[in-house]
């Protein structure tokens, strides 16, 4: 507890510089990740953010030291070269995009992995810096690695900000663009760029192995709030800072933990818990609407039950027939009873089940609109008159009223259906 | 215009196809005499893939079954031959025709079990009577698409089977491969084979099929030849999409879930 | 200094073997465009090794190659469920999947640094140099030799057997899946026994050459090859020559520079990719459009 007060009351101004830096960081991979979750090249991503280590170790051996230049740009010159073989061993060679990702990945990581055994072999006393990124350590970020890495996130946020209109060109239609004359080649490099350039200065907090991660899991997650592009990008990044940050606090307590793998679980579970609980999109949200969606065809049917009751000369139903017509669901068809009675669409007079005048009027919309789709599907579509209740049994419980309306002209507002039974209108008297 | 004939070959009911949430077949209800050689025709987008993908099982059905020889299709699965359209793999893949058209076979053959003589001998004849036998060891990568397709014939002749069907056998093929595919595709139905066949130029159509059947998100017509081909079924075919059905497509998409499946 | 002793001998072996393996089925893998899924199995496993591992309380224990195994199958069926009902992208549920199950075992590593003898530099490069120390005894005393090469042996063993026994399936539903589960042949089943294969495999081998380095062999021989060939069986035999070779002068060249021997395997592989590429690909013709949207455009196009 002292340690979380201590951490998110900012005392200490080398934590305020790190989580300054994870957030800038954070938003910025995020940014890029969402464009090319959509531009569905997240793989892409992941072997970018292998391919930095043979140029972070380059740099190393270069610089001597962990010089932040150095390794920015190495790690952006060996990414740079993974991108570009990448794409010209695809359009020179039959290999399939999927293979020539796994090989350019694991080719420049196993480089990395051997610059990285002979640092090691060196005896560099700064050797200790180095694995830090392969798993990630943001508490390590000191100050003037922040202001390269800070700085270059901040570039790449105002960049995608700047060139949202062409990115989302390039990302939705590259042709179109193309055809009313956007240098598309040239969008596509600077995007290429800026997504090492993320990959790049993600690596410090994340690590090589995970940075995929930042990349792809934001975009995907933020993908099942909403359907625009504007707000995708603000969720996406605010799910990679708070990750971010989490991440970083816990390497602030256990300091032997590297950052990388908790943002991820924390990213990931902040996916999981949007794949399953947001609304509209999240799987819970859609078996709730299909239940409910089955409740109300149950509602539906029975109202059914009670207009053919009438059709038959019966002013109501005894709650016997209505379980008898709905075998095996007794519980399901109270349920619905009650509800339609609280809905006032019925009455329950002891045994007895007796329609309202607007549960009349709506058992007939019912019936209306299942046998004027039976002669729809009868007469444009020639189906057979005894194929045709069942799909009319689906549609009769999501017809709108303006389907209805057109409907009704279409047929030229008929008093029959093909099994030659009245189609119901509301001056109908029963 | 749907003409339904007893004792049907494949027997279609009230079929529905949806991908993810939108319907792309509705209510497709038909059945098929054996021994004929039968076209499916119809603008893009109108379906005529699902359906041959919904009788071959390989896209589960919203609602509706499909009945073959009046049974269904996992008992006579061996009896069933199907020729998918040549896009739909990649033909870098390392293998020779011969290869190719053995696959054919595996289906009888079981699991564990390696192609022997026997079907060596029954690929070399399909090849044989596709045309194809100076190709039997030419990689597949060094095909044109017109040998391409004859091959995926050759294979599916391999099956030894009694059904037919085949997407799009004549798509990017040169005339007198047309004219070829076409004269066996006529001498197996000769034999009382039942051949289904998605095709998408009408003129030739009019010479080619017994049989058509004209798809456009629902079943326009389905029946002998002479009898379907008129300008009334084709413009219904080809004139545009049913106002309305697409109207409750689109409702169905905007939903969460597909109000179709049962 | 560069000499062939007993020790040479059985690391190039061992390599070999596990280098085989991998190739034979990467080459199933590359041809049913999974190579990424197959890196993706060979980081998720992790959890699996590491949980395994103290259960049994050594790296030697069947619980270890039993949770990587269940964690394998465990990854290809939540990707197949982010795809499937939660509607991710098939890249994204890959992406999404190994890096979660990955760091999950990097944190498991982690807190129970104390209590299991695995690091992250073991997972990393793996140890195969350390081999011929590591050995097999029993417990009358009785010295069988090299540990990890009876691994390796026992691998290929299975994994030959799996590939003979299944060759014609697999190769069938690799060219053509719709075509085979028409045919009724259990195409998915046929796939998750592949994917436990895969998994193992990557257990088994993630000792001498660390988890991560296991996916290069599983991918660059099979892609260096096909550049080479069109037909099956030769690719088959040029990704086993590969392995080979690369054994070989990985050994040697780690040795000379004293580097990790598989990571400069992996660097060897690479290098012989990237040449095939340069003598195999067609001439480059520079143009600031990159081709690929394209190209990836018109597959999936294909696809559909």
């Amino acid at each position: 507890m002292e340690d979380f007060l201590y951490f998110f009351t900012f005392q200490d101004s080398s934590i305020v510089f790190v989580v300054i830096g994870i957030t800038l960081l954070g938003l910025g991979s995020a940014y890029v990740g969402t464009y090319s979750f959509l531009d569905k090249k997240a793989l892409l991503g992941d072997a970018i953010s292998h391919a930095v280590l043979p140029g972070i170790c380059l740099g190393f051996i270069l610089a001597g030291e962990k010089n932040p230049i150095y390794i920015v740009s190495g790690a952006f010159a060996s990414g740079a070269l993974a991108t570009f073989l990448t794409s010209w061993i695809r359009s020179n060679t039959k290999l399939s995009e999927d293979a020539i990702i796994a090989s350019i990945l694991s080719i420049f990581f196993g480089f990395g992995v051997v610059l990285l055994t002979v640092i090691q072999k060196s005896g560099n006393p700064e050797m200790a810096g180095l694995n830090q990124f392969i798993f990630g350590n943001a508490i390590a970020i000191l100050e003037e690695d922040l202001i390269i890495y800070g700085g270059l996130a901040v570039l790449i946020i105002i960049s995608l900000t700047l060139f949202q209109k062409e990115f989302s060109l390039l990302v939705f239609n590259p042709d179109f663009g193309k055809a009313i004359g956007y240098p598309m080649g040239l969008i596509r490099l600077l995007f290429n760029v800026l997504m090492i350039l993320a990959v790049v200065i993600g690596i410090q907090a994340i690590g090589v192995v995970l940075m995929a991660a930042l990349l792809i899991t934001p975009g995907a997650a933020a993908r099942f709030w909403t359907d625009r592009l504007g707000k995708l990008l603000i969720i996406a990044g605010l799910f990679s800072v708070i990750s971010g940050i989490m991440g970083t606090y816990i390497s602030f307590i256990l300091p032997q933990m590297p950052t990388g793998p908790w943002v991820v679980v924390c990213l990931s579970f902040l996916a999981l818990f949007s794949f399953l609980f947001a609304p509209k999109k999240g799987v819970l949200s859609r078996t709730i609407s299909r239940r409910r969606y089955l409740h109300k065809t149950h509602r539906d049917h029975l109202l059914k039950a009670v207009h053919h009751g009438l059709e038959q000369g019966k002013k109501y139903l005894t709650i016997e027939e209505i379980y008898e017509s709905f075998p095996y669901q007794k519980s399901k068809t109270r349920q619905s009873i009650d509800s339609l009675i609280k809905t006032g669409l019925i009455t329950r007079n002891q045994n007895f089940i007796i329609p309202t005048e607007q549960g009349k009027s709506e058992a007939k919309r019912i019936v209306r609109l299942h046998r004027l789709w039976e002669l729809y599907l009868n007469e444009y579509m020639n189906i057979a008159p005894d194929h045709v209740h069942d799909t009319a049994e689906k549609l009769e419980h999501i017809l709108t009223p303006e389907m209805e309306a057109l409907l009704e002209k279409r047929l030229n507002f008929p008093k029959l259906d093909p099994h030659q039974e009245n189609i119901p209108r509301d001056y109908d008297d029963l | 215009m749907i003409t339904q004939v007893d004792n049907p070959i494949l027997e279609i009911h009230d079929l529905i196809v949806s991908y993810d949430q939108s319907p792309v077949l509705w209510n497709v209800d038909l059945s098929l005499p054996s021994g004929k050689l039968i076209g499916i025709l119809g603008p893009n987008g109108a379906g005529k893939s699902t359906l041959i993908k919904a009788i071959m099982g390989l896209v589960t059905p919203s609602s509706g079954y499909v009945k073959v020889f009046d049974k269904t299709l996992e008992e006579v699965r061996s009896q069933i031959s199907y020729v998918p359209q040549r896009e739909s793999v990649d033909w870098n893949f390392p293998a020779s025709v011969l290869d190719v058209v053995m696959m054919g076979t595996y289906g009888k053959l079981g699991l564990f079990k390696r192609p022997g003589k026997k079907e060596k001998d029954i690929a070399l004849s399909c090849l044989d009577q596709v045309g194809m036998m100076s190709f039997v060891n030419r990689q597949i990568s060094e095909l044109s698409g017109g040998q391409q397709q004859r091959v995926f014939i050759a294979r599916a002749l391999a099956q030894e089977a009694d059904l037919y069907l085949m997407d799009e056998p004549f798509a990017g093929v040169d005339m007198s491969t047309e004219t070829a595919i076409f004269h066996l595709l006529k001498e197996m139905t000769a034999k009382g084979k039942t051949v289904i066949v998605v095709h998408h130029d009408i003129h030739s159509a009019m010479n080619y099929f017994d049989w058509i059947i004209m798809l456009n998100m629902h079943l326009v017509a389905s029946g002998p030849n002479d009898q379907v081909m008129s300008e009334e079924m084709l413009r219904k075919t080809y004139g545009g999409k049913l106002n309305l059905l697409t109207k409750v497509t689109d409702l169905i998409k905007q939903k969460d879930f597909n109000p179709l499946k049962s | 200094m560069m000499t062939f002793d007993q020790n040479a001998f059985l690391i190039i072996f061992t390599a070999s073997l596990i280098a085989i393996s991998c190739g034979l089925l990467g080459v199933f893998m590359m041809l049913r465009k999974m190579s990424m899924t197959g890196d993706a199995i060979s980081h998720a496993v992790l959890p699996g090794i590491v949980i395994g591992f103290f259960i049994s309380g050594s790296q030697r224990g069947l619980e270890v190659i039993i949770g990587a195994g269940i964690l394998g199958i465990f990854a290809t069926l939540v990707i197949d469920w982010l795809r499937q009902k939660a509607r991710v992208q098939l890249d994204a549920s890959i992406g999404i999947t190994f890096t979660l199950l990955f760091a999950i075992g990097i944190i498991l590593i982690n807190l129970l640094a104390y209590k299991v003898d695995l690091d992250q530099e073991c997972v990393l490069y793996g140890e195969i140099a350390y081999l011929p120390i590591d050995l097999w005894i029993s417990d009358s005393g009785f010295n069988f030799g090299p540990r990890i090469t009876y691994l390796a042996i026992l691998n290929l063993a299975l994994v030959g057997t799996f590939i003979s026994l299944l060759f014609k399936e697999l190769t069938l539903t690799s060219f053509d899946e719709n075509f085979s589960s028409v045919m009724g042949i259990p195409s998915k089943g046929i796939n998750l026994a592949l994917m436990s294969m895969v998994s193992y495999t990557t257990v088994s081998s993630f000792e001498a050459v660390g988890a991560i380095l296991v996916v290069a062999l599983l991918v660059v021989p099979p892609s260096t090859a096909f550049l080479w060939t069109k037909k099956l069986m030769p690719l088959i035999r040029l990704t086993c020559g590969l392995g080979i070779f690369i054994a070989i002068s990985g050994y040697y060249l780690a040795y000379l520079v004293d580097s990790s021997i598989a990571g400069m395997m992996v660097a060897v592989s690479g290098i012989l990719f990237l040449a095939s590429v340069l003598i195999q690909g067609k001439k480059p013709k520079f143009t600031w459009e990159l081709p690929w949207n394209k190209r990836r455009l018109a597959l999936e196009d294909k696809q559909l």
